[in-house]
């Protein structure tokens, strides 16, 4: 059964990077991009879009899926709050605080920029959720969550207060941002995402026990021999390091981490090895077909990932809301 | 004699000024089935989570094997001293295999995966609690009897030689709190529980300590400590306590609580209500 599905798996995933990389613009098919990945001819116009501008977007689009879905799945394991989610911690607010500085103050619109401005400002909102949450030294989940949403306001209002000063078209250009596209992808930086996502997914799989001890309560957890201030403190780390550098190379992309890991919980007990790997690997799958989407919907014109993302999320809660509500009548 | 496998001496536990435990002194020789009574707010919750080294004593020592518990590390304590918790994990369909399961992170490395003979030994804690035909439905679509035992199943996996129980009987039906004290009782290991109903707790225990305000007013056998004065003093009640035979002939207390309050009380709360007024 477990060898059943991951082998399933692994195919739709292998099939989905083959269709990802074939549906587009101009259409390419499977033949022409396996003979681009195996044995790439430079002349070929077809397979240097495939190299060039195709397959660093997908890779990029399942890194960032991927990446969230297991930041999101920490965060609601260490805080035991199945509505915990990468955006709530005002992570992402800090990273468009940061882009809007950027563009606003020092009137800066290069691509790279704006992402290392991202990731400092997520990383500034990062610090400060964790100093806020543990300078007493122990840190209540409670206090925690309420600090993030009340930071991620905070940073807001400032966004929002740049931009009240700004020019239309830093305007223009903060909105295009904070909606998400994975059309900035290069290789020259995804050597970054993917480190950071495989660590992350690998300290998930590490800790996994610890983990899900956490599930049981605090208490049960210290009488299983976990150091539970010690790992939370680390677990949040490695997911707001996460969020951090996905938000500042893809933009704002809402949903996933809150969504896959609900999805997969749904089917698979949160505890197995599996169901880890079913979530990374499902939340890479959503975001490429998101990405193919966004290419493909409109010709010539390219949908923000984050409306795409936003609205399949929503109708996945407002249906999970009722199928929940008929259960329970039942 | 028989060297004491758990003693406290002078405990002390002060949490933002206030004395939550104060002089704690008792001992409990292995393989002993010890309850802990006393009303709500007793401290009998804190002394549990001084005992798991979750809340830390501002003064006194606890030893365990004649060791003190600050000289374990994490997770040879954990290998030592389990517990049962009034927690109950919800919201993240986990399988009753994967709660039991959790018993064997301290015997565990970070990376090592599930070896046959633990699958084994998790399956013989599921047996011993009777849960081996639901090992894969959802924990949260147990009963609450069920939900207990899988628990003690995840601490039986665990093996300690001291299992700490905070109230595993509370909300279950008879039925189950009887089962649940029977299995706790099954597993020969030291057992400190504290308990609610008092009669129970009179039937199951070798040894009770009565705890009120934070001090241990008794220590003894059911038969010496459960009787009418304390139950008046310390839980303020008016009962009768009979000595009945059990069936391996043990005289065991039964107490018969009498449901009305007397006159004086009446008086007393009438004449304070007249002041609130």
């Amino acid at each position: 059964m477990r060898v059943a599905a991951s082998s399933i798996l692994i195919l739709v995933c292998l099939f989905s990077f083959m269709s990802a990389l074939s549906i587009g613009a101009i259409h390419v098919d499977f033949y022409d991009v396996w003979l681009a990945l195996w044995s790439y001819d430079e002349t070929q116009l077809a397979q240097k879009i495939i190299v060039e501008l195709r397959l660093p977007r997908t890779v990029l689009a399942f890194l960032a899926g991927a990446g969230l879905a297991t930041a999101g799945l920490i965060l609601q394991t260490v805080t035991r709050n199945p509505l915990a989610d990468p955006y709530l911690f005002g992570i992402s607010s800090g990273a468009s605080f940061g882009v809007v500085l950027l563009l606003t103050i020092f009137g800066i619109q290069n691509g790279l920029a704006m992402s290392g401005a991202a990731l400092l400002g997520s990383v500034c909102a990062m610090s400060l959720l964790l100093l806020i949450a543990y300078h007493k030294g122990t840190a209540q989940i409670e206090s925690m969550l309420l600090a993030g949403v009340a930071l991620s306001f905070l940073f807001n209002a400032f966004t929002s207060l740049l931009l009240y000063w700004s020019d239309p078209q830093a305007i223009t250009a903060i909105i295009f941002w904070s909606l998400g596209s994975f059309s900035r992808a290069d290789w020259a930086w995804m050597w970054l995402p993917f480190t950071v996502v495989l660590l992350g997914f690998l300290s998930v799989i590490c800790f996994r026990r610890h983990l899900n001890a956490l599930l049981l309560g605090d208490e049960s957890a210290v009488t299983l021999g976990v150091n539970v201030h010690k790992l939370r403190l680390g677990m949040l780390l490695v997911s707001s390091l996460l969020t951090a550098v996905l938000v500042a190379a893809c933009g704002g992309v809402g949903f996933v981490g809150l969504m896959i890991p609900h999805i997969v919980r749904f089917f698979i007990s949160q505890a197995r090895v599996l169901g880890m790997l079913m979530t990374a690997l499902s939340g890479g799958l959503l975001m490429l077909w998101v990405d193919v989407l966004a290419r493909s919907l409109i010709e010539n014109q390219e949908l923000p990932i984050g409306v795409i993302t936003a609205a399949i999320g929503s109708v996945f809660f407002l249906s999970l809301l009722m199928f929940k509500k008929r259960s329970a009548t039942i | 004699m028989v060297a004491a496998q758990v003693s406290v001496n002078n405990l002390n536990l002060v949490i933002n000024n206030k004395h939550i435990l104060s002089d704690i002194c008792f001992s409990v020789a292995s393989g002993q089935f010890v309850g802990l009574i006393g009303p709500n707010g007793a401290g009998k919750s804190s002394l549990l989570r001084c005992l798991y080294r979750f809340q830390t004593p501002v003064s006194g020592s606890i030893l365990i094997d004649q060791t003190d518990i600050n000289q374990f590390d994490r997770l040879s304590y954990a290998r030592t001293v389990a517990a049962v918790l009034q927690e109950i994990p919800s919201q993240f369909n986990l399988a009753v295999f994967d709660v039991v399961a959790m018993g064997i992170t301290p015997h565990k490395r970070l990376f090592s995966s599930i070896s046959l003979r633990d699958r084994q030994s998790i399956q013989e804690a599921l047996q011993k609690v009777g849960l081996t035909h639901k090992q894969q439905q959802p924990y949260e679509s147990l009963s609450g009897g069920e939900k207990q035992r899988v628990m003690i199943a995840r601490a039986i996996v665990q093996r300690p030689s001291l299992l700490l129980m905070d109230e595993p009987t509370s909300h279950l039906d008879v039925k189950y709190q009887i089962e649940i004290m029977a299995l706790a009782k099954s597993l020969g290991v030291t057992v400190i529980a504290s308990f609610h109903d008092l009669n129970l707790a009179s039937a199951l225990c070798d040894s009770i300590l009565v705890l009120d305000q934070g001090e241990l007013l008794a220590d003894g056998t059911p038969q010496n400590v459960m009787t009418t004065e304390m139950l008046s003093t310390v839980f303020g009640v008016n009962a009768e306590v009979s000595l009945q035979s059990s069936s391996n002939g043990e005289q065991i207390p039964y107490i018969r609580y009498q449901y009305q309050l007397s006159e004086t009380d009446l008086d007393l709360q009438v004449s304070r209500g007249r002041e609130c007024e």
